[in-house]
């Protein structure tokens, strides 16, 4: 195991921001998720060394976080949130910079190590240019450069993805899985549940300082039920439903279910339709998303949503 | 140390690529050359010129110390600290490779101030001389750069730091003996004079021109930067360790 935590805890006085957590991670993905205040960024502070726990241990590349803090950044790269590379300086300057830092002393072993990582995140061709005209996606990217060039064997990041535009979040994934498949163990922190579904191996939720799922993202959403909805010409009720399929709301010719497999109840409910005669205008099932699966986990204890009145909103939209 | 100096040169890279940070910074202490040096003295034994100058080094450096204290502050705000702290280098080398690369400033920004005086009229000094008077402003330098850095990273936010600097750095060169000598001031001002560190090093410069070694002057300038470093590395402890 790469990352080994028991029981961290962190408080900021009488305020407890991480919650006694486990985590083991070995070679994958991890995604770390949760709403802001959650205790995201101060996890990924302590497994940095950047903040002691109040309580509790974790262990990076067997190195224990609070005793042996060198070995630990010796192994490890951290990448946080604040894009920060110094705009005054070329990209391969930035790298350079890094390099020296990392105490790579050898000049061609440095200026090897700097290529390669410049290599790797694309920017060989720009690599001389000022990164004041880098776009985001692209300093981002020499953020990994920078981090990349200890040759890590875990690299942290803290919302890797956050303020770019679709294709270079998309770019910058390609990369974290890149860098996975060749070996180097990956601990992320994001909001973005389509990003975290589709590209982490396992993710955890947190919710105010506790862990309060974890898994695979397809295992998570397999335990979850997919929403089919039908809407047909009969105000009638119905009458019976296919197995395992529990109902949600019929009314006004609009019947919603759930299912634990929608691909397969819904030939099954418009079978059991057809029989009764109703003739259906149109049908679609929804499956579960990591985001149902996180909305679940957190709770919609979000203060935003709590002044939300859905009755008065629905009610406005049908005045339309 | 070589990560130290990793720090420094980075600083120095980011330092040169703003041409209108190196211009002001030269700005007031060549105004303050010219203007005192040359306009100034009406009646004065000997050269006015060569007596401003010391002090005109003297307060190049501070302005320099004082004006570099934020670029740690900075570092911190923008989130360049945190990726450094991450990393296995000895945190102190951070703080080390600050407080160098702003006494090089400094001492970069008096050559030049040196150069200028030399230009218009200052008497050219003995090697031994000018190498006294840069191990004096490197001391001065290391003092006031770990002042300004420690003061920054207690006030925590950029105002307040630029209130601060302007608020000291006149003050303390008007009550020092840059301008005029010890015998010519109000005996109030003798005795802030006698307590400010900028008379020190003004004192210390001026001897070390004169041609003597001021071995009391620079033992209290070197106990002083001493402390300041101290007291500078223990504030930033605190300010990382969480």
């Amino acid at each position: 195991m790469k990352i080994l935590a028991h029981g961290l805890t962190k408080d900021y006085g009488n305020n407890r921001a991480v919650n006694g957590i486990d985590l083991s991670v070995d070679n994958e993905v991890y995604g770390l998720l949760g709403p802001n205040g959650s205790g995201k960024t101060t996890t990924v502070s302590m497994l940095t060394t950047l903040m002691r726990p109040t309580a509790g241990s974790a262990v990076i590349c067997g190195h224990d976080i609070a005793t042996e803090q060198s070995a630990v950044r010796e192994c490890m790269s951290y990448v946080p949130q604040d894009m920060a590379v110094d705009i005054r300086m070329t990209g391969r300057e930035n790298v350079d910079f890094f390099a020296r830092l990392y105490g790579i002393r050898d000049r061609h072993e440095r200026r090897r190590r700097v290529e390669d990582a410049l290599e790797i995140m694309n920017l060989s061709d720009r690599a001389d240019d000022l990164t004041k005209g880098y776009s985001g996606g692209m300093r981002r990217r020499l953020e990994l450069a920078q981090a990349l060039v200890h040759q890590p064997e875990v690299l942290f990041l803290d919302e890797p993805t956050v303020g770019l535009d679709v294709a270079a979040r998309r770019s910058i994934w390609e990369y974290i899985v890149n860098l996975k498949n060749h070996g180097v163990t990956i601990f992320v922190t994001t909001h973005q549940m389509d990003e975290a579904e589709r590209y982490c191996d396992r993710v955890g939720i947190l919710k105010k300082g506790d862990l309060v799922n974890e898994g695979v993202p397809s295992d998570l959403t397999s335990q979850m039920k997919s929403v089919i909805t039908i809407r047909t010409d009969s105000h009638a009720p119905l009458k019976e439903l296919p197995e395992g399929v529990a109902l949600v709301r019929d009314e006004n010719g609009e019947i919603m279910v759930t299912s634990d497999n929608g691909s397969e109840s819904l030939p099954a409910m418009l079978a059991l339709l057809n029989d009764e005669g109703i003739k259906v205008y149109s049908s679609t099932v929804r499956e579960p998303t990591l985001e149902d699966v996180y909305l679940q986990s957190v709770g919609k204890m979000n203060s935003d949503s709590d002044g939300f009145n859905q009755k008065q909103f629905e009610n406005m939209m049908r005045r339309r | 140390m070589y990560r130290a100096l990793a720090y420094v040169r980075r600083d120095i890279i980011r330092w040169s690529r703003a041409p209108m940070n190196v211009l002001s910074t030269l700005a007031m202490p060549c105004a303050w050359l010219l203007f005192m040096g040359l306009v100034m003295p009406v009646e004065w034994d000997g050269n006015y010129l060569d007596y401003v100058t010391p002090s005109i080094l003297v307060m190049t450096v501070m302005t320099a110390g004082l004006s570099g204290g934020s670029s740690l502050m900075f570092d911190k705000m923008l989130g360049y600290l945190n990726k450094f702290l991450a990393m296995p280098a000895p945190r102190e080398s951070i703080l080390a490779g600050k407080i160098m690369f702003i006494t090089i400033r400094g001492l970069l920004q008096a050559t030049v101030i040196l150069v200028i005086s030399i230009l218009i009229g200052a008497t050219i000094l003995s090697p031994l001389a000018y190498l006294e008077m840069y191990l004096i402003l490197f001391m001065f330098g290391v003092f006031f750069s770990s002042l300004g850095t420690t003061v920054a990273l207690y006030l925590g936010n950029h105002d307040s730091y630029a209130a601060f600097q302007s608020f000291v750095s006149m003050p303390l060169y008007f009550a020092s003996t840059a301008l005029v000598s010890y015998d010519m001031m109000p005996t109030w001002l003798f005795w802030i004079a006698k307590l400010n560190p900028l008379s020190y090093a003004i004192d210390a410069t001026r001897a070390a021109a004169a041609g003597s070694f001021p071995l009391m002057e620079m033992s209290i300038l070197l106990v002083l930067s001493v402390c300041m470093v101290l007291l500078c590395g223990r504030k930033f402890r605190k300010a990382t360790m969480k």
